[in-house]
């Protein structure tokens, strides 16, 4: 029973740290983001690149892993994301898309299609109140608490996080006080796009690493996104935490069905509290 | 007594328009059929009904929905299961394969229908990954799971859908009835309604229309629409698999609907037959045809939004108007 608990807490940890930065551009730009799957998946296959490079040292790894992938989404940012804003959100799904299709066939091209299997960097169980939990999953679920309290932070007091929320909420009346809004924007998708490759490092040594592996996440992603509401910082960490312990619940009592409930936990959701985007 | 007369004469050429669409489609795929082979052609002729009922929902209503998968597997899988436990005749088990698109329309409707933009997407895809769960996994006792499972069809007198031909005439009929019914919708006082919600929804209401209704129906035109072609393809193929129900496909209607150009019903022919023949020949002469097919996509998105059908149609106009 705890560790059903312990489980859906660190996949509700994971959960939170990929689907704030596709809350953070689908309430911004109104834009939803597919390629976030793709980055997630390429954050795990840079950590796989770079592990034998850093002689092991998964976390040594996991910050180049992430640092590398601000290239990239910046590019993705640049010349796909940015010419789409304020354009109809049909275009702005097909385009990510497209991303998609492109980057995973590049991951097939360099990586190859198999799945790559990661041990648990950790290794070491932690016991208390008479059960055992792999300190690895402590670590994810302590840091996905650290990023809340940072972004909480970084939106109060940063300049930076200040105009995004405003922009969340009247993105025009920003504008209008000369503020190119367009560019916070940049920031915000590459420090949501980093999270995302956070994520897959984080989630890699827990399942196996596979260039579709960013494809279900993201369809929970989006579930975490639309039942904690879009732009909301503190509704994603809840929702993204309730959904983590359906997950993990659900996938006790039967496996396969793990993924599923999350998405009749959302139609529920969403007939009561129809969103409009 | 004059205008009566008037009004018979229109009515008159909009049908003879209406029949000129439906030759010309037919003589276009009779032409094709010696190059592609009657198998193919087959193919893409069911294909060209799926797009036509997602066309309704993308290109008229303003919808993108990104699970139509789940409508066209609910077709084939009923049918299936029609022949399986109910009735072999073929007639009977596609009307139930249609039926129960409409039903899944019906009960899926409310909820989906009052979302816009992303949310419609995603909902759809939502469910669509329910129902692929459903198939493969919960329901996999009566729907063989992974390796799916057949249909026999009985032959009804001289009509036998195992022969190529009959099925590939009785596709077309198909197609051409799905296209004729929704030319009439479309041009009728109902169509330019739903052409108004894609539009602007907030001023139909200020209208005093009940939007929720409209959408609601057209939602259930399209789910039957799609279950029909699901229906049709086991028609052909005796033979459904999750494949017929796996959202990751989804994005292959929705290329379709844009490369023909969405919002209108050529349009959405060409789009399919297009779609078809590049996934056919493309896959088997290009490994990355992935790749191929993304930046295409975004080719579509940027600079050819319009699609084929609306490229021919604005050239078409800028002639007669010089």
């Amino acid at each position: 029973m705890i560790n059903t608990i312990a489980y859906g807490l660190t996949i509700g940890g994971i959960l939170y740290i990929i689907s704030i930065g596709l809350s953070l551009t689908f309430g911004t730009m109104r834009i939803v983001n597919f390629a976030h799957g793709l980055i997630y998946t390429i954050g795990a296959y840079l950590l796989i690149t770079t592990l034998p490079f850093a002689r092991n040292n998964f976390i040594l790894g996991a910050v180049i892993a992430v640092i590398a992938v601000i290239p990239i989404s910046y590019i993705i940012e640049r010349f796909v994301v940015r010419k789409l804003y304020g354009i109809s959100i049909d275009y702005a799904i097909i385009a990510t898309y497209a991303v998609v299709l492109i980057g995973v066939d590049l991951i097939k091209w360099i990586w190859g299609a198999s799945p790559i299997p990661l041990s648990d960097p950790v290794g070491i169980d932690v016991a208390f109140f008479g059960i055992t939990i792999p300190l690895y999953r402590m670590i994810i679920i302590i840091l996905a608490i650290v990023i809340f309290v940072a972004l909480s932070i970084f939106f109060k007091k940063t300049m930076v996080g200040k105009i995004v929320v405003a922009a969340l909420e009247d993105k025009d009346a920003v504008r209008s006080l000369g503020i190119n809004v367009d560019k916070y924007f940049a920031y915000i998708f590459i420090i949501g796009s980093s999270l995302a490759a956070l994520g897959g490092v984080l989630y890699a040594p827990i399942t196996s690493v596979h260039p579709y592996m960013g494809t279900m996440v993201l369809l929970i992603s989006f579930a975490v996104v639309l039942v904690g509401g879009l732009g909301n910082i503190k509704g994603t960490f809840v929702s993204a935490f309730v959904l983590g312990m359906v997950m993990s619940v659900t996938g006790r009592l039967w496996g396969p069905a793990a993924e599923t409930m999350v998405f009749v936990v959302m139609g529920i959701v969403l007939i009561f509290k129809p969103i409009e985007v | 007594m004059n205008a009566d007369k008037k009004v018979v004469e229109i009515h008159r050429a909009g049908i003879g328009k209406g029949l000129l669409d439906l030759f010309i489609i037919a003589a276009g795929f009779l032409l094709i059929l010696p190059a592609m082979g009657i198998n193919r052609t087959t193919d893409f002729i069911i294909f060209c009904v799926f797009v036509l009922g997602f066309n309704l929902l993308y290109g008229f209503m303003g919808r993108l929905s990104f699970g139509h998968m789940l409508y066209l597997g609910t077709g084939a899988y009923v049918i299936t299961l029609f022949t399986e436990h109910i009735s072999k005749n073929p007639f009977l088990a596609t009307i139930a394969g249609i039926f129960a698109g409409a039903l899944i329309g019906v009960i899926l409707g409310p909820i989906i229908v009052r979302t816009t933009g992303a949310c419609f997407a995603l909902i759809n895809l939502a469910f669509d990954q329910v129902g692929y769960f459903l198939v493969l996994v919960a329901f996999s006792k009566y729907t063989g799971g992974e390796d799916g499972m057949s249909a026999y069809f009985s032959k009804m007198g001289p009509i036998d859908f195992g022969n190529k031909s009959v099925m590939f005439g009785f596709a077309l009929f198909c197609l051409l009835l799905t296209y004729f019914l929704l030319k009439k919708f479309i041009s009728s006082p109902y169509g330019i309604l739903i052409k108004s919600i894609k539009e602007n929804e907030t001023r139909v209401k200020f209208l005093g229309y009940n939007t929720f209704n409209y959408k609601w129906i057209t939602f259930i035109i399209s789910t039957s629409i799609a279950a029909f072609a699901g229906a049709l393809s086991i028609l052909n193929y005796g033979y459904v698999t999750p494949s017929f129900i796996d959202p990751s496909r989804a994005v292959e209607v929705i290329f379709a609907a844009l490369i023909g150009g969405s919002g209108s019903l050529y349009g959405a022919i060409i789009g399919g037959v297009v779609y078809m023949s590049i996934s056919n020949y493309l896959a088997s002469y290009i490994s990355r045809w992935e790749m191929f097919l993304g930046i295409a996509l975004l080719i579509c998105v940027f600079r050819f939004r319009s699609g084929i059908w609306g490229y021919v149609a604005g050239k078409l106009k800028t002639r007669i108007a010089v």
